[in-house]
């Protein structure tokens, strides 16, 4: 698939260098891998790949969650290197792919988190993932935790906690984490409300998104917290508390959403998402 | 006007160079592989120096709004450790198709040793091979002697002079660079290289072709202004504009942009810099605004 969408973006020289180096690459040869790894994109191109909505829905169907939707030309490239790749034998799979991460510059970077999904043996690389989300470059996190079913599938609770509260710390958006509402629980949950409750202490602004994963297990300090934001906060939080509320089980949560019928209406009427809401809230 | 500093090691300079820099006019930056004030033990300590430069380093020169690009190699001083030697010219391969590498660099001679000698020679083949081009780093002592050895080998090897930086002339050594169809470029750096004032005589008797300003700050006492303090002085002692802009800026595109990785339009239609990429408490700003207004220090440097 990747490489039928190669076809229309890049000429035919640069298709001729990259099947050589597939080819190569499958018989094995190391040397062939780290140098074409590199060279791709300038061999190949650049340029974004702009996948149609029908290549991405089928990108879909080949992987759930799959969304190669930003990726360009040499990414491509790079990635069709990666997965010819010889598996079969786990071990020197693995060691070639720990010598292309050990020594990525940002752009590779991006390109092997990304592939993450589509790679064989992906339990091998759960820890890779993990510690690359510890990185300094908004854009790498951005690749691991975005559109990305990777997280979801194989991090355990400890690492997926740690990426979401890692996001709302750095002001990287939750909404395109997927599973984000299905991987919700009573741990982040806490960790969350600690948070909020520590910012409000300092008068700091909390991220909005934060109230997401709060909802379903909100409790009597995050209560309190939510109550003072739906009488002082911004249009925006007022709205982000109402729909944390309305996710909420709760007798309380309950009472406290009928103080604001107006948004309950809203709510009620699918006017107020939070998809919506992280688009307003990274809109500048 | 724009400057281009294409030999400057910000490993071991602060952000407040990189905003004085971005303030100076300075676009994008060159960043060769070198030592770093004291020997490296292990190859994995160059394998994390040469993973910097094409990662972190250019990230956070990114943040300044700065373009970053390196250059890799096995510096001549590290060279004579023979063991270490093998192991880092085995690695080279696995950096020097990365995106922001514009040459094999800096490589030459430092004590003129034979092992020195090696080193250079297997990496003129890299080059060679990659179709990169090379920064020669000459020697402090011996610099002549050194130099005229760096040019007699590239030839031996069949590089073109064309693809070849000579790097930290002087006087003595400039006319025979030229001469041989070398790019020669020059270090402003105070007390042990060249002076900027000595630089304007240098462009006012040879003129502007193939001649490239650098200042090679590093951990020494070195000035990351130096470029555009020369491309001021030159235009204050009556050095056309045209010629301020070759020595200062063009000239080193058109040397390393043989790369064909080190275009005009990577910085002239940047990205904006994206101060939501820093991390809150843990960031390369650290959350701080760049402090604009620094103080003008003395032009000249001697």
């Amino acid at each position: 698939m990747l490489r039928s969408w190669l076809e229309t973006a890049a000429d035919d020289a640069a298709l001729a260098w990259l099947d050589d180096r597939i080819a190569k690459v499958e018989s094995g040869d190391e040397s062939a891998l780290y140098l074409g790894f590199g060279l791709a994109p300038r061999k190949v191109g650049k340029l974004p790949l702009e996948l149609s909505s029908l290549q991405l829905d089928l990108a879909r169907e080949a992987r759930s969650g799959w969304n190669p939707s930003t990726w360009n030309i040499g990414q491509a490239a790079r990635t069709l290197l990666l997965l010819a790749i010889p598996s079969d034998d786990p071990g020197p799979y693995f060691a070639r792919l720990e010598k292309l991460f050990n020594a990525a510059e940002l752009q590779e970077s991006v390109a092997l988190f990304q592939a993450l999904p589509i790679l064989p043996h992906p339990e091998l690389l759960v820890d890779r993932a993990v510690d690359g989300l510890r990185t300094n470059v908004k854009f790498i996190f951005s690749a691991i935790a975005h559109n990305n079913p990777f997280p979801e599938e194989y991090f355990s609770e400890a690492a997926w906690n740690q990426m979401v509260l890692k996001a709302l710390f750095i002001g990287a958006e939750l909404d395109p984490m997927i599973g984000i509402d299905r991987r919700v629980n009573p741990t982040l949950a806490e960790m969350l409300i600690d948070y909020a409750h520590e910012r409000r202490a300092a008068k700091r602004p909390i991220p909005v998104e934060l109230w997401r994963m709060v909802g379903p297990f909100a409790d009597e300090t995050a209560l309190e917290d939510m109550t003072a934001i739906l009488a002082d906060g911004t249009e925006l939080e007022k709205q982000a508390i109402a729909l944390a509320l309305a996710a909420s089980a709760t007798d309380e949560a309950d009472e406290i959403l009928r103080t604001q019928p107006q948004l309950a209406a809203q709510i009620d009427q699918g006017k107020i998402t939070w998809s919506g809401i992280c688009a307003a809230a990274y809109a500048n | 006007m724009r400057y281009i500093d294409p030999h400057i090691h910000c490993s071991s300079r602060t952000t407040d160079d990189y905003e004085r820099m971005a303030e100076a006019g300075i676009v994008a930056v060159i960043e060769p592989a070198f030592w770093l004030g004291q020997p490296r033990t292990t190859a994995g300590a160059f394998h994390d120096y040469f993973s910097s430069l094409v990662g972190f380093e250019r990230f956070r020169a990114g943040q300044f709004g700065i373009k970053h690009y390196c250059t890799i190699g096995l510096n001549a001083k590290e060279a004579n450790n023979e063991r270490l030697a093998e192991e880092v010219l085995d690695m080279l391969p696995l950096f020097l198709a990365k995106d922001n590498v514009v040459a094999v660099g800096e490589i030459g001679f430092d004590d003129m040793t034979a092992a020195e000698e090696r080193a250079l020679r297997v990496q003129l083949d890299l080059a060679k091979e990659l179709e990169l081009p090379v920064m020669i780093h000459t020697p402090h002592r011996n610099k002549k002697k050194g130099t005229y050895r760096s040019m007699d080998i590239i030839e031996e090897h069949g590089l073109a002079p064309h693809m070849v930086v000579i790097d930290h002339n002087n006087e003595e050594t400039c006319k025979e660079v030229l001469d041989r169809g070398y790019w020669a470029a020059f270090t402003i750096y105070p007390k042990t290289k060249m002076g900027n004032q000595r630089m304007v005589d240098i462009v006012k008797q040879y003129g502007s072709d193939r001649i490239i300003v650098d200042s090679s700050a590093d951990w020494g006492m070195s000035d990351p202004l130096a470029v555009t303090k020369t491309g001021n002085l030159m235009l204050s002692q009556g050095i056309s504009e045209e010629d301020v802009q070759l020595t200062c800026y063009k000239n080193a595109i058109s040397a390393y942009n043989q790369s064909g990785q080190f275009n005009e339009t990577d910085w002239l239609n940047p990205q904006p810099i994206d101060e939501s990429r820093l991390f809150e408490g843990n960031s390369v700003l650290r959350g701080q605004r760049p402090d604009p207004g620094a103080p003008q220090e003395d032009e000249i440097i001697s």
